[in-house]
């Protein structure tokens, strides 16, 4: 094998309801490479979180982090957690595969979902979310 | 890469994951190309990525699967979750009605309703399957669908009446049905 250098990166990607976040960091996590997000590459609010917009900002953070010599990235998943929905949202699949063929190499892949070991209440109160 | 990731189902669910002669194993292996390893006595299932295994997701796909059916789906069912859109949501249901045995075995009748008629219209309507098992409800389908039958299941459990939950499903699906008309013949929406 001819000798070619690998760099690795962490993708840190954020998936809510509403939107998907994409901050690729070196691995020590406190340098950021670039950001990316859902609302950069759509108009319409209600599309930030769609699959498609994910798509599109992680092939741009792809891009991005290419350009800056990284080859690889490991990939850390989050879901809002807390006393929030504690299952990623569609844009995190869609990231991941995006990642993929965006011709990065993939590591390893986690999921740093916050969950609370009995935090807060949850908000609604006793009578439940009035409409 | 060796990924491997661990869960633990019901012990009366192992054998439904396995299946008769290890299919159902067998099956869930080669369409996510991994590799379980089942520990019928404790409950317990790790699941590893395949050989030359190019899909990152993989293992991904195969924790829901094996999720799914330990929350009383049937296999077949299951194995939906190998398309892209498709994803698993889980309700724990003492979030919503304490710890009491009665409030639980209630809220859960309520959910399926007379011979099961409620969870029926859920089905059709918000095209989604249940599956009511034990402390949760778990939902798989399309996301939007899954929103609108975690929505339509809250209410119930908030203590709606099914009358207004139906309403509010048939309103929903209307709704689905004018954006997908619309998107078929192409007008803009404003």
């Amino acid at each position: 094998m001819a000798e070619r250098k690998e760099k690795w990166g962490v993708a840190n990607v954020y998936s809510s309801f509403n939107n998907t976040i994409i901050t690729i960091t070196d691995l020590t996590g406190a340098e950021t490479i670039t950001q990316w997000s859902g609302g950069k590459v759509v108009r319409a609010d209600r599309q930030e979180s769609s699959p498609f917009a994910a798509m599109e900002a992680a092939s741009r953070a792809a891009d991005d982090a290419r350009e800056k010599g990284f080859t690889g990235l490991h990939i850390k998943v989050r879901a809002p957690g807390g006393n929030g929905p504690r299952t990623p949202g569609p844009g995190a699949q869609a990231t991941i595969r995006a990642l993929a063929r965006a011709g990065m190499r993939i590591g390893k892949i986690e999921d740093v979902t916050p969950v609370p070991h009995d935090g807060t209440g949850r908000p609604g109160g006793k009578r439940g979310r009035r409409v | 890469m060796p990924t491997t990731e661990y869960l633990k189902i019901p012990q009366e669910r192992v054998a439904v994951l396995i299946g008769s002669k290890g299919t159902t194993k067998g099956l869930i292996e080669k369409t996510t190309n991994t590799h379980l390893e089942i520990d019928s006595e404790a409950g317990s299932v790790s699941i590893s990525a395949g050989e030359e295994n190019e899909d990152p997701l993989s293992v991904w796909k195969a924790r829901y699967m094996i999720k799914a059916i330990g929350r009383g789906f049937n296999p077949e069912i299951a194995l939906k979750l190998a398309g892209d859109e498709i994803m698993l949501d889980i309700i724990n249901l003492p979030d919503y009605v304490g710890k009491s045995k009665k409030a639980l075995t209630r809220q859960k009748s309520r959910i399926i309703g007379k011979d099961g008629r409620t969870r029926d219209i859920i089905t059709e309507m918000a095209e989604v399957d249940v599956s009511i098992y034990g402390k949760t409800v778990s939902l798989i389908g399309d996301m939007e669908h899954l929103q609108v039958a975690h929505e339509a299941v809250e209410m119930i459990l908030n203590g709606s009446r099914h009358k207004t939950v139906y309403a509010f499903l048939e309103k929903k699906k209307q709704k689905r049905r004018m954006k997908e008309f619309q998107e078929t013949h192409k007008i803009a929406d404003l």
